[in-house]
């Protein structure tokens, strides 16, 4: 997979956001022990510090924990990136109804169109 | 040694004639970093390079490797690719492995075997019969195959293919370990930015500036490409 | 790393200087296979031709063994290649004194070469005879055995070839001092550089020759009639002048080269 970056924004952020998805979406389980730091920055093609300081980040977050000698793990706790999920759906649905209201649909005019979508 | 800094450049000037290309430049590096060296073509990027190499002679400053002066020790050390072909024409890939491994300790002669695998290269090919691009790879491989303490690399990325520009940056990358630092010049900053922990920007033979670049795009809500044309513009 | 540097250095002359050799040492086994058949106008053609390509691969030999010396100093210190030379983990003395090894080990090489290439192509007992009558001659003429002229004579021709090809070396070295550098340059401190060398020889052996009057008749006199111990006092006096020329320029090229570089 090819990772592409922004460089208007910090790459940490975006490896952040890249992260956090694979979280939610269950590439990483809870508990599951996450790659090196150095397998992490080959696999998205940045450097090495940067992954750090997104990784850091993210256990800040309590998302993940390091355990002394063994390296990184997913947190344990289900309910936070249940949370995650919760913060990134909303998000994600608010800026579809920002869309919408930008060229004049209201809230139900625009639910009936995602229901209209066929997957 | 670990609070000692890596590269550490005290007033430095370097005039040709009467002219300054570099005017009091003071630089301190520490290891484990990225480091990109950016400025216009002629800004005094190369000569910077050239004095920490020992190819020119500063005409006033000092220059600190690991808390040594510019020569034997400081070459152990310094991994340089130069901005054009340097080797012996008349040599072989294989000799020039030898080359390097009789004068270098820290040269990894099977890592260069397995990077010019990597590139196509044949190790019998005489430079002679190969074309400015091939020979360029083969430096690019002698280099990285060091383990050195400081890389410098003069535009790598002048004049390659995307392909092999993305080559190149994942050898720097794959290659890189928190022991050293890498310092990159190029001109080419969009292609490289992403990678830099630090960028340094050099114009007119004077550093005007020295930042961590995630903070820098944070600050001035930009990407380093667009703050660098802002801050020079033509 | 002298050693490491010496055969990388080697390496190259052999590289460049073989074919001269060999073609040498051919030409000369032609010349005396020719000389072997029965001497018809054609054959003799062809031995003059042979013989002619003998002497100028002998030619070539020495003056390709000193351009090539230059060449080779400049290419790796001052070209493209000194992005390499000088980055190595060595000393600018070891650099210096690999480049004159080099040149020191294939001046001794061609010689050997081009003797054996002379005793190939023209080796007879007759001409061997004639030789060594010839330098009879001359060393009873002087009073001197044969061992002492030959050595002397070598001696004295290499000291000179050795001079010249470190004047070369300074000059390279002071015209590349700067940027932009020009051969121009080179060629005319490096001749100049000779220049002031074959003075200081003249000069100090005249100033010898002030407390040692048969030494001054070899100024004063533009005959064949030497005093033989004139010639013997002279010949050691130019050699150890030589030799101590050419250690202060190794001297003075090592310092000017470990004060730094400017590569363009």
């Amino acid at each position: 997979m090819d990772f592409t970056f922004d460089n208007n924004i910090p790459i940490y952020i975006q490896l952040l956001e890249y992260l956090k998805i694979y979280l939610i979406s269950g590439v990483f389980k809870c508990g599951e022990k996450l790659p090196s730091v150095r397998d992490f920055a080959n696999t998205f093609k940045v450097n090495p510090n940067t992954m750090q300081k997104a990784l850091a980040e993210l256990e800040s977050m309590n998302l993940i924990y390091t355990e002394r000698t063994n390296g990184k793990y997913v947190t344990k706790d289900e309910k936070l990136i249940e949370k995650l999920k919760d913060e990134y759906a909303i998000t994600l649905a608010k800026s579809y109804f920002q869309g919408m209201k930008r060229i004049g649909l209201g809230k139900a005019d625009s639910i009936k169109y995602l229901e209209g979508i066929n997957e | 040694m670990s609070n000692m800094e890596l590269l550490e450049i005290k007033n430095l000037n370097k005039k040709y004639d009467k002219k300054y290309v570099l005017k009091d430049v003071d630089l301190k590096i520490t290891s484990g970093k990225i480091i990109g060296l950016l400025g216009k073509n002629g800004a005094g990027k190369t000569t910077l390079i050239k004095l920490i190499n020992d190819l020119l002679t500063p005409t006033s400053g000092e220059i600190f490797v690991k808390g040594n002066n510019i020569g034997v020790e400081s070459k152990k050390v310094i991994s340089y690719l130069p901005e054009r072909t340097y080797l012996n024409k008349q040599m072989k890939v294989s000799e020039v492995i030898d080359y390097f491994k009789d004068f270098y300790e820290n040269f990894d002669d099977n890592k260069a075997k397995k990077l010019l695998k990597d590139l196509d290269l044949d190790i019998n090919q005489n430079l002679s019969k190969m074309s400015k691009g091939m020979q360029e790879k083969v430096q690019l491989v002698l280099v990285m195959s060091r383990k050195a303490d400081l890389y410098i690399l003069d535009e790598p990325l002048g004049g390659v293919d995307p392909a092999t520009r993305d080559y190149i940056l994942d050898t720097i990358l794959s290659n890189f370990n928190e022991n050293a630092s890498v310092i990159i010049s190029t001109h080419l900053i969009s292609d490289i930015e992403r990678i830099l922990d630090e960028v340094i920007f050099i114009d007119k033979g004077k550093i005007v500036l020295q930042s961590d670049t995630d903070e820098l795009r944070t600050k001035e809500n930009a990407s380093i490409d667009e703050i660098f044309r802002r801050m020079f513009k033509c | 790393m002298l050693k490491k540097l010496l055969k990388y250095d080697l390496k190259y002359m052999i590289r460049n200087m073989s074919v001269f050799y060999i073609l040498a040492i051919f030409f000369a086994i032609i010349t005396r296979l020719l000389s072997l058949l029965d001497q018809s106008v054609m054959i003799g053609i062809l031995t003059k031709i042979s013989s002619g390509c003998v002497i100028a691969m002998i030619a070539n030999i020495i003056i390709n063994a000193m351009m090539r010396s230059w060449l080779r100093f400049r290419d790796s210190l001052y070209k493209d290649e000194a992005y390499l030379t000088h980055t190595l983990p060595v000393t600018k003395n070891d650099l210096y004194n690999s480049k004159l090894l080099q040149t020191l080990i294939f001046f001794f090489i061609g010689f050997i070469i081009v003797l054996l290439t002379l005793f190939i192509a023209y080796y007879t007992k007759d001409t061997w005879h004639t030789i060594k009558e010839y330098i009879k001659t001359i060393t009873t003429g002087f009073n001197m055995s044969t061992a002492f002229f030959i050595i002397m004579a070598i001696v004295v021709i290499f000291l000179e070839l050795f001079n010249a090809i470190q004047c070369g070396f300074l000059g390279i070295i002071l015209g590349y001092r700067k940027n932009n550098a020009r051969l121009g340059f080179s060629v005319l401190y490096g001749f100049i550089t000779y220049l002031i060398a074959q003075t200081l020889v003249l000069g100090l052996v005249f100033i010898y020759g002030l407390f040692d009057p048969t030494v001054m008749e070899l100024f004063k006199t533009a005959t064949i009639n030497i005093d033989v111990n004139a010639f013997k006092v002279l010949a050691v006096i130019t050699s150890v002048l030589y030799l101590v020329i050419i250690f202060t320029m190794s001297i003075i090229c090592k310092r000017i080269l470990s004060k730094g570089v400017n590569i363009e």
